[in-house]
């Protein structure tokens, strides 16, 4: 489309050559200007790889999050003085100013019934609730501060991911895909799984929003095609599906060389992209093909689904050049009896997670992949009983957004560096906080995004992740 | 003579220069010879301080400010700008005056800051440069549009209208030509899919090509226009900027009823409504003088803003959010600006301020509220409300009434006869006094606890039940206490009772369609008084009303943890069950029972509300109340209001009339309710208006200065004649009023995108200073005035489009002109691009003859892939796909559910409507490809497409069926070679399936064949049916 395509060229040369005096080179330049029409086939895919702005640390990066929001003070942030007072009415000094979702009345501390203890050289602090990760400490960079401005579900998954609360916004995903393109030309660059069911925000945390559509994440499923509409319809041969595909392709030729509708050429380009991927998705996905130890390692099922068949597909997508990988997990919202249900969840993530880790780095991807985990937000140093009363024997914890845990490790991440304190409860930062701009800001920092010149124009504005925040964290980075 | 220089606000005015407006960096202090950027720097500044008074509108003391040649030139009291001597002139002199100095500039508000008089005086200093690019000070956008005089053109012949005159002019500018018009079939398929989103049939083609009359086309077009389908199509557009959808969006995604506003935006268009009134009806029909129906149903416009319901959100904040939603809105829709940046900070670039952005707030602040707690004191009770308004239809209302009067009937016999059941009845009484003596008797246990381990909230009923709250975690179990100072309890009996707030009433909680719930275990156990361990109670027996297949009721009680109770079918309605203890049960004192209740199903099948009673005496005799047992005891004369209640309501419940009668009454209540009229969202405003005020940093609970109700300072004012406050009404009408300067041009360049790919601005959602200045400004100014003069009538400005040469056009392209203008914006050829999502699949039904032209009514789904819509949060809902030919209904009515839309749509660029857009992107993307080719509901297109090619043209030749199959898709007939690649398709096919035929069958399925078809006939021609549907010619307008 013409109108946007002058979009693109107008915020591509301004962002990418003028403002920021880094030249994206003509020939990527020419194919970011390429969404609808242009003159050479070759030149048009706006999913070829462009250089990044500034070196990569990392290429590609996978994104875990609890849907939920999983408790920072029963997995990462280990308060002593919050356990003491189990149990006891919490200060009014802490209650301050502060918003919470659901509960009122008295309100009353919550020690964690979990131990803590450190782990690996760098003496990481994690509960015993992760025993696997807490194999991989050294490997991890733990946020301690993150902070957000949202306190439901859907606004917080929405404001994570798009750096706004109210949806209509591109992701972090469809960003990265934005700046950096594609280095595999037979799967999509920005790959979505889930375990479970989707979460509040629906489908708006891979959206490309106000982007080009050709960036949003695409959902690869556990059941059913794992691609929407991949598999040819019962009765239909491969062979039945070339021979249709190669009339279409010489009808769409004989038809560009009468009109000459450059269009035309990418539509014959997606076509063949398409009858590609029937084949190079089945078989990213057929995990069958691993050894039973890397299967064991991850806890994978070949044939089920989880988050550890998840977490291996991650790898696996990694391998084949996969920029983005996104994968959800679902039911961490624990409003009660977090004693029971927050050790269940741990167990189906725990080994997975360290076995991702584990595994990259011994293939030697683990220097060149992010790994991302986190949530919406966290969880109150608070109990929450029934109907928001602070007394129950099965307590729960609200939402919580003033300070929680995300981990980063892989490409360009410090390892067993943990970053940030909160006071002793646990309810914000005492020093270094990091709002999830500051977060993005970073991540995109590593994949050589720099967040302050990865624009778009729409509505007049040059639309940024980060709105107009946002502050690297340079002490996590190598 | 005095000048003035009015100003709304210094702080304002001092946020424009301070604030690092949308992420640009902040200046910080500079040094005099530090150049100044006119643009940037002095231009906001004129604008907002001077140019009120000293503008377009006014020439205060002679002067403009808002053009380069006046402001050098001066006003009646001579210069006063001396460029390189700031000393000299009269400007600094003015703004540098002490506050209060009766020739103070600004005259009206503060005066300038330091900084600000600085930058003037730096700016004069530097000579005062003032681009000659930059002439008018005022954008363009914002001064009135007139009509423009036709320019001269050389090949005037060419010319069928205005249009093609202001076309042509620029072309010949270029040194390039028009093309050639474009051939018939191509003319026709064209104008048939912009005006009403439809291919034409190969009998419209024909008698297109056989009509020479010179009127033809014309004729052609205004059969178009008048057509019911014209409407369908251009709603699309106008429902994404409206961002109409069925469901609330964010966590609880559940549905609404809206779809009246979407029939109402069909109907709008067809019927040509002039555009203020279209406008009007839709910002404020309900302030209209005895608002009809119909314009209340168009004020659904801003009650399409997506909704947070979630539990736990403030209902202020969504509130306040979603007139954000409605402002913006209205800024693109009407204004085509970018109001947004104005909820924080004034505008970097165009001239509207934080003070415009909240005067406009206020015009919607006055609505009721949509999301609220249903307990005020629960976070998580949070209600979809707002109002609703039930739609008035002749036939249901006659229904109605009838039912209603047998009713009343009914309803008085059983008033009647419970008259005569309160009369004392001496031998009733004794003869069920006898009957007391052993019979159980049922004790409604007072609840003392209660927890949710899944957290969900409850609450106790007066009738001692519990009803739960908040969202319904999957799985539950409850945990309840209670202290009955009972014994020789025999049984305990489990009610799951309905109640209006559960999903469909329940008892279930998950699904409105399904409210089922499935429960693993009844368990129970005595907690004594001391404190000393609770002893379980073994249950030997258990019976309900009703057990679901497979679901005993015996399964609440065994030792499996997989087995349970349900109900499916037998929802709606309440359900009980007893469960037999082993030995009997004292409950004294202190002590207490602690039921749990496991339900481990997930989906939330859980009980919405339910009550426990434990029984006392033989539980298999006829239960009597306590209550009845204890009233008999006292004499008839001597019993409270309470006991001759407990005693009546027995002796109804065991009367034969009176359970008659009332069975009846429960039977057409039951039908009354299912014949409700539908009903819509509606705007309504409140009684008591809220107090308006800048919202600092744009978080409302920082609210700043009060504002009233006005609109943006630098458009035209506002006219609400009298003194009352301005309502939405007086905005609505300012929007239409012949003096905006923006609604008509911003209206006819969206109409002009739809129909040639991008608008004369190619940004369509941005007419400020940063959006892209007309290719054509004329053209667009001259069909503004065009549109305005012709009573906003839509239809004649697309007609008067669709009729110009500069349309008709082929649309080949050449290399050198791709060269020379790749992406025509100066039209020197006609438009091709890609359908719309909801297009496409039009298109393709319509050629596979599967199309359904039905309009209205509640939205239809198509196939889908199975788990699209299973998320976190809200009701469930299954994916029913819709009966019959509801599913072959246009793209229009598909289901839009926020959170998981069509995915067939999506990956044609439709969004999820989350928000206002006015443009969507046109990508080409593999996924395309997989859809087109699998999506079952073209794969069920190819099949039809194929069935009707061997139908249409029976006893035909391969070649007739080709070329009808190409004329019915793209309305010409194809070239040899073309045939010879489907023929060639078509016989390797035809091999293929000769090899396997049974591939034939499988492929074909549940497909009606007609008696005259094969399996294997149909399978070869799907493949040249699906390759015809996936070519790019078929899904393009061309």
């Amino acid at each position: 489309m013409i109108s946007l395509e002058q979009t693109l060229l107008q915020a591509t040369r301004r962002q990418f050559l003028g403002r920021s005096g880094v030249c994206l080179g003509a020939a990527a330049l020419a194919s970011l200007l390429r969404e609808d029409s242009s003159l050479r086939a070759a030149d048009r895919d706006p999913r070829a790889a462009r250089p990044a702005m500034s070196p990569p640390r990392a290429k590609h990066v996978i994104y875990l999050h609890m849907i939920g929001a999983p408790s920072q003070l029963d997995l990462f942030t280990h308060r002593p003085e919050l356990s003491a007072r189990d149990g006891e009415e919490c200060p009014e000094s802490f209650l301050e100013g502060r918003r919470f979702a659901f509960i009122g009345g008295k309100m009353t501390l919550a020690g964690s019934p979990f131990r803590f203890s450190r782990h690996g050289e760098s003496g990481q602090e994690i509960s015993e609730l992760l025993p696997h990760l807490s194999s991989v400490a050294d490997e991890l960079a733990i946020v301690r501060t993150l902070h957000t401005e949202e306190i439901n579900h859907a606004p917080a998954q929405m404001f994570l991911h798009t750096g706004f609360g109210r949806g209509g916004r591109p992701s972090f995903g469809s960003w990265v895909n934005y700046g950096l393109g594609t280095e595999n030309q037979n799967l999509p660059a920005y790959v979505v799984m889930l375990s479970g069911p989707l979460g509040g925000a629906g489908t708006s945390v891979w959206s490309n929003g106000f982007l080009p559509s050709v960036y949003q994440g695409v959902q690869f499923r556990s059941s059913g095609d794992p691609v929407l509409f991949l598999s040819n319809p019962d009765g239909q041969s491969d062979a039945d599906r070339r021979r249709i595909f190669d009339a279409v392709k010489s009808l769409n030729e004989r038809r560009l060389a009468l009109v000459g509708d450059p269009e035309i050429a990418t539509r014959i380009s997606q076509y063949e992209m398409a009858y590609r991927m029937q084949t190079s998705v089945p078989d990213l996905m057929d995990i069958a093909q691993e050894t039973k130890q890397t299967i064991d390692l991850y806890g994978a099922q070949p044939g089920g689904a989880s988050f550890a068949n998840n977490c291996l597909l991650a790898r696996r997508l990694v391998e084949r050049g996969v920029r983005i990988i996104e994968l959800y997990d679902a039911d961490w919202d624990h409003h009660s009896n977090i004693r029971k249900s927050l050790p269940e969840k741990c167990e189906q993530v725990d080994r997975a997670m360290a076995a991702l880790i584990a595994d990259l780095k011994q293939r030697g991807l683990l220097d060149e992949t992010l790994i991302v985990w986190g949530s919406e937000f966290g969880r109150t140093p608070l109990r929450q009983g029934v109907n928001g009363e602070g007394n129950s024997t099965n307590p729960g914890r609200d939402h919580h957004k003033d300070a929680y845990c995300t981990w980063l490790a892989g490409g360009g991440v410090k390892g067993g560096v943990s970053y940030g304190e909160t006071d002793e409860f646990g309810f914000s930062p005492v020093d270094k906080p990091v709002h999830v701009h500051d977060l993005n800001a970073t991540l995109l920092h590593l994949l050589g995004l720099d967040h302050e010149r990865l624009t778009f124009k729409y509505q007049g504005r040059e639309f940024r992740l980060t709105d107009v925040h946002g502050e690297v964290l340079h002490d996590l980075i190598v | 003579m005095r000048v003035i220089f009015p100003i709304r606000s210094a702080t304002l005015l001092l946020a424009l220069f301070a604030a690092p407006v949308c992420g640009l960096g902040e200046d910080g202090a500079r040094s005099a010879d530090a150049p100044i950027d006119f643009e940037t720097e002095v231009r906001p500044l004129l604008v907002r301080a001077c140019v009120e008074c000293h503008g377009p509108q006014k020439q205060e003391g002679g002067l403009r400010l808002d053009n380069r040649a006046a402001a050098l030139n001066g006003g009646d009291s001579g210069k006063v700008v001396q460029p390189g001597a700031p000393g000299e002139s009269e400007l600094i002199r003015r703004v540098a005056l002490p506050a209060g100095d009766p020739e103070i500039m600004p005259a009206v508000g503060d005066p300038l800051t330091g900084e600000q008089i600085e930058l003037l005086r730096n700016w004069i200093e530097q000579g005062a440069v003032w681009p000659a690019s930059n002439q008018d000070l005022v954008h363009w956008a914002y001064q009135r549009p007139e009509r423009p005089t036709l320019p001269e053109v050389e090949r005037a012949r060419w010319t069928a209208n205005p249009v093609d005159r202001f076309v042509l002019a620029r072309l010949e500018e270029r040194g390039l030509a028009p093309s050639p018009r474009a051939d018939r079939e191509t003319l026709i398929r064209r104008v048939t899919l912009d005006l009403i989103g439809l291919p034409p049939s190969p009998e419209d083609v024909d008698a297109f090509l056989n009509d020479d009359s010179p009127i033809a086309y014309e004729e052609l077009v205004d059969r178009l226009l008048a057509s019911d389908q014209f409407g369908v199509r251009w709603a699309r557009p106008w429902l994404d900027y409206a961002r109409y959808a069925d469901s609330h969006g964010f966590q609880r995604d559940d549905f609404r009823d809206l779809w009246p506003y979407r029939d109402w935006v069909v109907d709008a268009l067809n019927d040509d409504m002039p555009f203020d009134r279209f406008s009007i009806e839709q910002l404020a029909g309900d302030l209209l003088p005895n608002a009809a129906e119909s314009q209340r149903i168009a004020t659904g416009f801003n009650r399409s803003a997506p909704t947070n319901v979630e539990a736990g959100t403030e209902p202020e904040e969504t509130r306040v959010n979603q007139i954000f939603d409605r402002v913006n809105t209205l800024g693109m829709v009407w204004l085509g600006s970018t109001l947004e940046c104005c909820q924080c900070h004034d505008h970097k670039y165009d001239p509207f301020t934080m003070r415009d952005y909240y005067g406009l707030f206020a015009f919607f602040n006055g609505t009721e509220i949509e999301a609220d707690r249903a307990n005020p004191d629960v976070p998580g009770s949070i209600k979809f409300l707002g109002p609703s308004m039930p739609l008035t239809d002749p036939v249901v209302q006659r229904q109605r009434d009838a039912l209603q009067t047998e009713i009343d009937a009914v309803a008085a016999e059983l008033t009647a006869r419970e008259a005569e059941l309160q009369e004392f009845d001496a031998e009733w009484e004794t003869e069920l006094a006898g009957a007391i003596a052993d019979a159980p008797q049922e004790h409604p246990l007072e609840v003392t606890g209660f927890e949710s381990s899944g957290g969900a909230g409850h609450e106790v009923l007066d009738d001692r039940s519990i009803l739960l709250r908040g969202d319904a975690p999957a799985r539950d179990t409850y945990t309840i206490r209670a202290r009955p100072n009972l014994s020789g309890v025999t049984a305990f009996k489990l009610e799951a009772l309905t109640d209006p707030s559960l999903p469909g009433k329940g008892p279930g909680r998950g699904d409105a369609e399904r409210p089922n719930f499935v429960l693993h275990a009844f368990r129970l156990s005595v907690r004594p008084a001391a404190g000393g361990e609770p002893q379980t109670v073994r249950f030997v027996a258990a019976t309900a009303d009703f057990s679901q297949k497979n679901y005993d009721i015996a399964g609440a009680i065994d030792q499996d943890p997989k087995s349970a109770w349900a109900i499916h079918p037998q929802f709606h309605k309440p359900h009980w069950a007893v469960f037999e203890t082993e030995h009997p049960v004292d409950c004294t004192g202190e002590s207490a029972f602690e039921f749990q209740l496991v339900q481990n199903h997930g989906g939330a099948r859980t009980i919405g509300r339910l009550r426990l009673s434990a029984i006392t005496g033989d539980y298999r005799g006829a239960t009597i109340p306590s209550a009845v047992a204890t009233a008999l005891a006292v004499d008839h004369r001597e019993r409270t209001e309470e006991q001759r209640d407990a005693v009546l309501s027995y002796r109804r419940d065991h009367d034969e009339t009176y359970r008659e009668l009332k069975a009846k009454h429960a039977r057409l209540e039951k039908e009354l309710a299912a014949i409700k009229p539908p009903t819509t969202l509606v705007m309504q405003e409140v009684e008591q208006q809220r107090a308006n005020a800048v919202f600092l940093r744009g978080n409302y609970q920082t609210p700043g200065e009060p504002v009233t109700p006005s609109t943006p300072a630098i458009l035209h004012d506002l006219d609400a004649g009298g003194d009352a406050a301005p309502t939405r009404m007086d905005l609505a009408r300012w929007l239409v009023d012949p003096q905006n300067p923006l609604t008509a041009r911003v209206t006819v360049n969206r109409w002009w995108a739809e129909l040639f790919g991008h608008g004369l601005v190619t940004t369509p959602e941005d007419f400020g200073v940063k959006g892209e200045r007309p290719t054509h400004p004329d053209l667009l100014d001259w069909l503004a005035v065009e549109f305005m003069e012709s009573g906003w009538s839509m239809k004649h400005v697309l007609r008067t489009i669709v009729l110009s040469e500069t349309y008709r056009q082929s649309s080949a392209v050449t290399p050198e002109l791709l060269a020379a203008d790749d992406q025509n914006l100066f039209y020197a050829r006609g438009p091709r691009f890609r359908m719309s999502a909801e297009m496409v699949r039009d298109n393709a039904l319509s050629i596979a003859g599967l199309l359904s032209l039905n309009r209205g009514g509640p939205p239809i789904k198509p196939y889908q892939p199975d788990g699209i819509w299973v998320k976190v949060g809200g009701q469930r809902y299954d994916y029913k796909v819709s009966p019959g030919e509801q599913r072959y209904r246009r793209g229009l009515y598909v289901v839009l559910k926020r959170g998981a839309p069509y995915p067939s749509f999506v990956n044609f660029d439709a969004d999820n409507r989350m928000a206002c857009r006015v443009k969507r992107p046109r990508s080409n993307t593999p996924l395309q490809a997989l859809t087109l080719m699998n999506d079952p509901v073209y794969v069920e297109a190819a099949k039809a497409f194929a069935a009707r090619i061997l139908t249409e043209r029976p006893e035909a030749s391969d070649e007739v069926r080709i070329a009808f199959a190409m004329r019915v898709a793209v309305a010409r007939p194809p070239e040899p070679a073309e045939v010879d690649v489907l023929s060639a398709l078509l016989e390797s096919q035809r091999s293929a399936v000769a090899a396997d035929p049974e591939s034939a069958i499988r492929l074909i399925g549940e497909f009606p064949l007609s008696p005259r078809q094969t399996a294997g006939e149909l399978a070869a021609w799907y493949a040249v049916a699906t390759a015809v549907l996936n070519l790019d010619e078929t899904i393009s307008k061309n």
